[in-house]
């Protein structure tokens, strides 16, 4: 609009309005207009000055704002480093209000046990997990896992779970019940916790099969047979060898099979100079109904081990080689999101005289507030011929709150 | 004769044994397994020839919720590629399997692992990444396929993760991809049409896995059945559920695979529709591709409403 004042075609309309508005213009007016001009080429001097201005803060914004960008940036850098790479992190709560007939009562603080996970660098991850408990606060496991070997192999090294059977490989608060099977305690030791290194090898068939071989210090958490904190000669190590297959019956149904076998040519320690070789044997099946449209809901799960113990033992007559079988057997239904049930059968003979056992009966229900938060009500009843504990005879109950923190998985093992 | 018919036996045994390693034609393709049926799907129109697609869901699990089965662990170890739709949708699941399959060419990282998520605008990202809020995924809610303009930039991802592994074949991929963009482009307008009375209608769904399908064709979500993403209702949650139906006049409730136990009780209480749609493609003959799959969708919540 200020400039179309200023222009010859401007003028002359201006020049026109004037005649046709006022013929009879004079001098004054003229001497007006001139002044007007001089405003409006004033004002037109001051809006370039200010359009010049304009340019050069909003120049100066946009240098100044990347600079804070920048500094915001490597300061968020800074902060989230140290932190970034740190590994997955959870913990585990488990306790449990319990009556024996024999024992009385008890609040049993059963664990609390960290995790942590995370890759190493392109060519391994590590694992492990920290478990406190009323008694002991331990190194359950911490294992260094190759992701990159050729040939299908994978190696793991450190304290781990070692390879053998199916719920050896769980830790307690994973199991669909409340305790570790007795027959499970008896003969492996609970969990089969070792120091070692293990290969795997994963068949290039169609379907799942996967062969293990291991050697450790020992093998099973509470074996006492074996000294794990000695150097000693290689027959008084463990060896270990597994196969492990899976089947999908059918879209719904499948069926897991295992076969371990763990040797130790000699368990002589100092405490025990008769001791002979020891053979560990395992045989595990779960079959699984899980109806894919369905598995929150619906799902049952019948899983069975059986395990057989051959190791010389002492006896008046001497040393005598003495082969103790036994197992457990338990089904676990889905009744819908937050609900399931089931029963455990467990056979535990005396590993020093296997006609000696310790049968049990527990049904359990389990109500999972969400997938973290899980409360279990078991009862069992112990048949005890053993006699080696007091405790592990007749009624029990529990009570058991299990709760997960942060990110928590075992993996593949404990699906 | 015996040795004649014992060589001929032989010859032909021996035959068929080379036949068998030499006649398939998949040993030359590029093996993909890929998370769900719709991204199985797009992998083979953009891979076509070139490619041998198998998905390791058959479309009717609830995807948080996938048993990890061993028999999918050869079928990752012999990948060499895996198409997975990312966003922590496969994290309860994958990566156990990924553990043991012993193939670090579709590790997360790597070339062959192509994460369909990629350029996705992220929705309902989680304010407090906390599990007082549930069952949260912090990177932001992964069904993202239901958009289907989504389903464009899913088509590009596995497109351009085709052709960073296999550089030779780019051409085959993108002239694939062109084709199949512009047939889901159709669609696309088809849809938009279509899809003109859900406009502002009010749904409850039963988890929170509707919201890119809400946002693109205009519905308003207004609650989930579920109390928090993986938390079942309490009976206090489901009587303000249906006050807030009444309210604000709900008309359809949205479940998949989950029990229809709670949307039937609040269709009951609140006169609102009930409508089972597919969260992943699969599932059904009228869900076997991607395109189909949202079809399906559409058409049955367009039915759904009109009941309403």
């Amino acid at each position: 609009m200020v400039l179309s004042l200023r222009g010859p075609r401007s003028l002359a309309a201006w020049f026109i309005v004037a005649m046709f508005v006022s013929p009879k213009m004079s001098l004054a007016q003229n001497s007006e207009i001139e002044s007007i001009r001089a405003v409006v080429k004033n004002l037109e001097q001051q809006l370039q000055k200010a359009l010049q201005r304009i340019d050069q803060l909003e120049k100066e914004k946009a240098t100044s704002s990347t600079k804070i960008d920048q500094v915001e940036k490597s300061i968020r850098a800074s902060q989230s480093a140290p932190s970034a790479l740190n590994p997955a992190i959870g913990l585990v709560i488990d306790a449990t209000a319990e009556h024996r007939d024999k024992a009385g009562g008890d609040f049993n603080f059963r664990a609390a046990e960290l995790g942590i996970s995370a890759s190493i660098d392109p060519y391994a991850r590590a694992y492990a997990f920290f478990t406190g408990s009323r008694d002991e606060f331990e190194v359950e496991e911490a294992a260094m896992v190759t992701t990159s070997l050729p040939w299908n192999l994978q190696l793991r090294g450190g304290r781990f779970f070692a390879d053998f059977g199916r719920l050896a490989k769980f830790h307690p608060h994973e199991y669909a019940f409340v305790n570790t099977p007795l027959s499970l305690e008896r003969i492996v030791g609970g969990e089969s916790k070792a120091d070692g290194v293990e290969l795997s090898y994963l068949f290039p068939t169609p379907f799942f099969l996967r062969a293990t071989a291991g050697g450790y210090n020992k093998l099973g958490a509470e074996n006492e047979r074996l000294d794990d904190t000695k150097s000693r000669a290689w027959s008084r190590f463990t060896y270990l060898g597994r196969l492990h297959t899976y089947f999908d019956l059918a879209d719904n149904h499948s069926i897991e099979l295992g076969t371990s076998l763990a040797y130790t040519p000699s368990i002589r320690i100092p405490e025990e100079p008769h001791g002979g070789s020891r053979t560990l044997t395992g045989l595990d099946v779960t079959y699984r109904y899980q109806p894919l449209g369905s598995t929150l809901y619906q799902g049952f799960t019948l899983g069975g081990e059986l395990f057989g113990n051959s190791e010389r033992v002492e006896r008046e007559s001497g040393l005598r080689r003495m082969f103790a079988p036994g197992g457990y057997v338990y089904g676990e239904a889905k009744i819908n999101r937050e609900w399931a049930a089931g029963f455990l059968y467990d056979n535990a003979p005396s590993l020093a005289s296997p006609g000696k056992k310790t049968i049990g009966y527990s049904p359990f229900i389990t109500w999972y507030l969400s997938e973290f938060n899980r409360l279990r009500f078991q009862y069992s009843y112990l048949d005890d011929k053993v006699r080696e504990e007091r405790s592990e005879r007749g009624h029990q109950f529990f009570l058991q709150w299990t709760t997960v923190l942060g990110s928590h998985t075992h993996g593949f093992r404990t699906r | 004769m015996n040795r004649i018919r014992r060589n001929v036996i032989l010859l032909a045994a021996v035959s068929a044994a080379v036949l068998g390693f030499a006649l398939p034609v998949s040993a030359q393709r590029i093996r993909v397994i890929t998370t769900t049926p719709e991204l199985a799907d797009m992998t083979k129109q953009i891979g076509k020839e070139w490619v041998e697609v198998e998905s390791l869901t058959k479309g009717v699990e609830f995807m948080h919720a996938v048993p990890v089965r061993p028999s999918f662990v050869p079928k990752l170890n012999r990948a060499d590629i895996l198409v997975e739709n990312g966003l922590d949708l496969e994290v309860s699941w994958l990566p156990a399997l990924l553990e043991v399959a012993n193939n670090s060419k579709i590790l997360p990282g790597q070339p062959g692992q192509i994460d369909c998520s990629v350029g996705i605008s992220v929705l309902d990202t989680a304010r407090i990444v906390d599990r007082s809020e549930g069952d949260v995924h912090p990177k932001g809610n992964p069904h993202y396929g239901l958009d289907p303009l989504n389903g464009k930039t899913m088509a590009r991802n596995i497109a351009a993760g085709l052709s960073r592994n296999y550089p030779q074949h780019r051409a085959v991929f993108e002239k694939n991809l062109n084709a199949y963009l512009a047939e889901l482009d159709k669609a696309i307008n088809r849809w938009q049409t279509m899809a003109a009375p859900l406009k502002d209608v009010k749904i409850v769904t039963y988890h929170q896995d509707w919201s890119y399908f809400a946002n693109r064709f205009g519905l308003h979500q207004i609650g989930t059945i579920e109390l928090k993403p993986g938390i079942e209702p309490t009976p206090n949650h489901l009587v303000s559920l249906v006050q807030k139906m009444q309210q604000e006049k709900a008309g359809v409730i949205i479940y998949g695979p989950q029990s229809d136990r709670y949307p039937r009780q609040l269709a009951s209480q609140t006169g609102a529709s009930v409508v089972r749609l597919q969260s992943t493609a699969g599932a059904l003959s009228e869900t076997d591709t991607y395109i189909k799959f949202i079809d399906y969708n559409l058409r049955s919540l367009l039915a759904a409403v009109k009941k309403s």
